[in-house]
């Protein structure tokens, strides 16, 4: 088998020393940055992205890669300890995970937690590693109206799940959107919203946006509350769980994957909504579902596995089709066109050993995070005794220059700085920003796609739905916001309120 | 990057700083006396950028410090270059000053102008091909113009925009009876993503861009847009050969610093280029990308930017 | 992945009680943005440099973007003015529920501090407005101990500047005028120049 001969190649060139370090040091920053509330595993990445310029493309994947793992998990060690998601898509495993903690059985709970991310994440990584290539070769036939077409479907899906508020949840996507298409267009070369100044020629990247909605105003609030950030002592005899009590929640654990594998693959949904998605589906099939929330150890270990089995899912349509599906991969996607690889189809025929590089890093950073993550639980006591203030100031520092370094232009820290307070102000008001944020990275690739498909159908615009795989994807899309919209539909013309739809989504 | 000369000359610069700092400038004739930055305009990875790191590279030597390359993409290039003009003119940045941000300049993109810059060398240049895909139905230019001016308008040419020197050709052929559709495709990877798996017809590209897959096969060069043919491809026949005298649309990259720049920071900057240019390390670049050419220095360097923003403009605009 | 991730770090983003926001506030945020979205496409282009253009042109796909924006922002004033009219909490908005105090005049002073280091950034250089920022930044999270209060901005300031302009070389700014000068000069003490 062709897959297996490469894979093994890979295998080789991931286990050089070289390589090897670069994944376990990315593995580290990530799982330390994901357990310090108020950098998620998307700034580490974003933060992380200047370093990768002294890198070739295989070992900046190596390293994000690394990042993205350790940080999809890294959240759950301070959720669980000390009851703050360390990054959002942890939210759930405070539920049933700090319960735990509560209970004194801290250390039973990130056993639990560890192994269920890790074997979610690796489940993942395996279906990269197989489903990648044949869907591939099946996006050869992929031109622009099929591009397009997978673009509309990753920026509707952010309805579809945010779907307690439909509306809001689409104008923030918009408006996102809308600050995408600020600069150069695509095509024509013309400014458009420079108002003048040469500066706003170059456009808003949605790195700069990303880390001013979410590291700045998370700053602000890390020193604004009075949050206690220091674990309390375990009550009673620590104790950690046994590979049988493991295997006892084969159940949620296999669960959790499946649903974070296919939650992962559509473009737009990621780690947050397969953690949540997860832990709602096994509250309604787990026989001991209404005790969920008391420190049940399936409530734990089901978004666990989802939310890291979306991390390999997530990288299938980076990969195949070069359309980032979310913040994490579209940073991966501007580490490899900054090093000048264009990812999609033509990716696997013209350097396979780079892409099975990567998957034979995304298994063995799986394997790895096992002792990434139980080392740093065990220093996480230490690093919390460092106080907020001076981590904040780290943080602040950190994102300038990280929206400083993705084009060296000092523009982008104003803008960062701009939205920095933004997004702290869109925080107070309960203003969606994720979908903002996944406009600004779509957005613009959905313009350039439409537009060159109609060019290259001579001004056509039935292409999009006379072409039967693009047919198919916008149909699909379509669905997708139908089903999102289906409740407050309902809502408006029975006699349920708006509110308690809302309520349906968790 | 050779960290063993930044660390040396660090270890130099202690005995050195107390010097500099009470003389207020850095003279010119101890130019230079710390790192010199390059300033590639286009993001990691395109021609723009791997010109500025190979010359970065080269010219270290010559001129005995450290050469960084920072990329400062946006706008075309222009954003790179507003760096370069509100840096000191003091020969401490360079920057990449290529073909496609000077017919940016034409269709109205930014606020500089050719005055603003002292061009050092124009030290790549290459004429442009159309290309086919290997199976493609036309396999000489001569069946392409023909069907082209059979049906006006049916093929589609995948560009790199418009309103750049790619529509100034096109506008050029279609003039004289070549009509053909300009699709333009931003990403360079599907541009030529595009012709290969059949979705448009034609490739308009320089070889070095493409050559990956020259070498596959998988593109075939039908015309070059030149007075001459191109010795690396004896065999393609020039547009003039055809009928269609284009020429002076040649995709260059050159390196240049703030106009107002010492003129012996200009000669010694001159220098490295050519000393560089002149290696075999740059002769090997160069041949592998099909861009080798006498470098173009001085007056004559300038003048080129200026006639070929001449030329981009007068088509635009008719 | 981080998809939806800030909508939901609130832990619960769905209940709609008004929680401490003006009531006028989600209409009129609605407002702006739909009047927002209508005159936006006016200032699309500076001056009339425009090109003959084929295809859509460089205006159709902002112009339709702004034109659904203005939609849907209609629809969201009209709900908003709808439950206002009702008595029921805002469609759109909700406060998160802090399970602490949150102190907003220390948040505040928190984002003009930052702001003031990034316009300081590019005037001062990097490393004294990093310094600097770190510095007044221990002090505004109440750290008082000498020691913390010099070592983590001095340290901090030379370990960040090692690592990104030295390891990452990356043109950090060194300031304007005597500004550039004292940066040269550190940068060569520090032995990154």
């Amino acid at each position: 088998m062709q897959t297996l001969d490469f894979l093994l190649a890979g295998f080789q060139a991931a286990f050089q020393i070289g390589a090897f370090l670069t994944i376990v040091v990315g593995l580290l920053i990530g799982v330390i940055a994901g357990a310090l509330p108020g950098i998620s595993f998307v700034n580490a990445m974003a933060m992380a992205l200047p370093f990768t310029y002294a890198m070739d493309v295989t070992h900046a994947m190596l390293f994000l890669g690394g990042i993205y793992v350790g940080g999809v998990f890294g959240g759950s060690i301070s959720a669980i300890m000390i009851n703050v998601p360390g990054t959002p898509a942890s939210l759930p495993s405070t539920w049933d995970g700090y319960a735990m903690t509560k209970r004194g059985q801290v250390k039973r709970a990130l056993t639990i937690a560890v192994t269920a991310s890790a074997t979610g994440g690796l489940v993942s990584a395996l279906m990269l590693t197989f489903l990648s290539a044949p869907f591939a070769s099946f996006a050869m036939k992929f031109s622009q109206p099929e591009f397009f077409a997978a673009t509309v479907l990753g920026l509707v899906s952010v309805i579809a799940i945010a779907k307690d508020r439909p509306i809001i949840t689409m104008i923030s996507l918009l408006i996102g959107v809308a600050i995408g298409t600020v600069g150069v267009d695509p095509l024509y070369g013309q400014a458009r919203f420079s108002f003048g100044v040469p500066e706003v020629e170059s456009g808003i990247r949605f790195v700069v946006v990303m880390i001013g909605l979410f590291a700045i105003g998370e700053v602000v609030d890390l020193v604004s509350t009075d949050r206690d950030l220091r674990p309390k002592k375990p009550q009673g005899k620590a104790s950690g769980a046994s590979f049988r009590d493991i295997l006892n929640l084969k159940g949620p654990i296999l669960r959790g994957t499946g649903i974070g594998c296919m939650i992962g693959v559509i473009p737009g949904a990621g780690a947050t909504p397969g953690a949540v998605i997860a832990y709602g589906i096994e509250k309604q099939v787990n026989p001991r579902g209404a005790e969920f929330g008391t420190g049940v150890e399936a409530g734990l270990a089901a978004p666990e596995a989802a939310k890291n089995a979306t991390t390999g899912a997530a990288m299938v349509p980076l990969l195949t089709l070069g359309i980032p599906g979310s913040a994490a991969t579209a940073i991966m996607l501007a580490a490899m066109m900054l090093q000048g690889v264009n990812p999609g189809p033509l990716l696997f025929v013209m350097d396979p050993s780079m892409v099975y590089t990567i998957f034979a890093a995304m298994i063995i950073a799986n394997v790895l995070m096992i002792g990434a993550g139980v080392g740093v639980a065990q220093m996480f006591s230490t690093l919390m005794r460092t106080p907020p203030a001076i981590l904040a100031g780290f943080i602040v520092v950190l994102s300038l220059i990280g929206a400083f370094g993705v084009r060296n232009n000092i523009f982008d820290v104003y803008v960062c700085l701009a939205f920095g307070v933004v997004g702290w102000a869109m925080k107070r008001v309960g203003f969606p920003s994720a979908p903002l944020v996944l406009g600004v990275i779509l957005g613009p690739l959905a313009e350039r796609y439409f537009l060159t498909a109609v060019a290259n159908s001579h001004q056509d615009f039935t292409v999009f739905f006379t072409r039967p795989i693009s047919a198919t994807i916008l149909l699909l899309a379509l669905v997708f916001v139908l089903w999102s919209l289906w409740p407050s539909v309902k809502s408006l013309v029975g006699r349920r309120s708006v509110q308690e739809a809302g309520l349906d989504s968790n | 990057m050779t960290r063993d000369a930044s660390l040396k000359l660090g270890a130099a610069g202690l005995v050195a700083a107390g010097l500099a700092l009470s003389s207020g400038m850095a003279l010119a004739d101890a130019y230079p006396e710390r790192p010199v930055e390059m300033v590639v305009t286009f993001g990691p990875g395109g021609g723009a950028d791997v010109m500025g790191r190979q010359m970065g590279r080269l010219m270290e030597k010559p001129l005995g410090v450290a050469i960084p390359v920072s990329n400062v993409a946006g706008a075309s290039g222009n954003a790179g270059l507003t760096h370069l003009r509100t840096n000191p003119a003091d020969g401490y940045t360079l920057g990449t000053l290529i073909s496609l941000t000077v017919a940016s300049w034409a269709s109205g993109l930014g606020d500089s102008k050719p005055e603003d810059f002292r061009v050092i060398s124009v030290v790549q240049n290459s004429p442009s091909f159309l290309f086919v895909s290997a199976d493609s139905p036309y396999q000489t230019a001569q069946d392409l113009f023909d069907f082209a001016k059979a049906n006006p308008g049916q093929l589609t040419v995948a560009t790199s925009g418009y309103g750049t020197q790619d529509d100034v050709t096109l506008k050029l052929l279609a003039g004289g009876g070549v009509k053909m559709e300009n699709v333009p495709f931003q990403s360079p990877g599907e541009r030529y993503a595009s012709p290969i798996g059949g979705h448009t017809s034609v490739l308009y590209e320089e070889p070095g861009d493409v050559a990956q897959f020259l070498k596959a096969g998988q593109l075939k060069p039908l015309v070059v847009f030149s007075m001459e043919r191109h010795p690396a491809f004896p065999d393609v026949p020039t547009s003039a050969e055809l009928g269609h005298e284009i020429s002076g649309l040649d995709n260059f990259r050159s390196i240049a610093v703030r106009a107002d720049t010492p003129p012996e920071i200009l000669t010694r900057l001159e220098a490295a280029i050519l000393e560089a240019t002149a290696s075999a390390d740059w002769q090997k670049f160069c041949t592998d990308t099909y861009s080798c050419i006498q470098p173009v220095t001085g007056d004559a360097a300038q003048k080129m930017v200026t006639d070929f923003l001449q030329l981009v403009s007068k088509q635009l605009a008719s | 992945m981080a998809m939806v991730e800030k909508a939901q770090t609130d832990p619960s983003p769905v209940t709609l009680t008004s929680g401490g926001l003006p009531p006028l506030l989600a209409p009129a945020l609605a407002c702006v943005l739909t009047f927002a979205a209508l005159i936006l496409p006016t200032f699309m282009f500076h001056g009339d440099r425009r090109l003959q253009v084929n295809g859509l042109g460089p205006g159709a796909w902002p112009g339709a973007i702004l034109m659904a924006l203005a939609a849907f922002s209609a629809v969201w004033l009209v709900l908003e003015i709808r439950a206002l009219v009702r008595g029921k909490p805002p469609v759109g908005l909700s406060a998160p529920r802090d399970e602490d105090v949150y102190h907003y005049g220390k948040a505040i002073t928190g984002i003009v501090l930052v702001i003031l280091f990034g316009w300081l950034l590019p005037i001062i250089g990097f490393a004294l407005a990093t310094a600097s920022f770190l510095l007044v930044w221990c002090l505004y999270g109440g750290l008082r101990n000498p020691w913390v209060v010099t070592l983590v901005p001095v340290l901090g300031t030379v370990g960040l500047l090692w690592m990104f302009m030295g390891l990452a070389l990356m043109p950090l700014s060194r300031g304007i005028g005597p500004f550039d000068q004292f940066s040269v000069w550190l940068l060569k003490l520090i032995g990154i120049y």
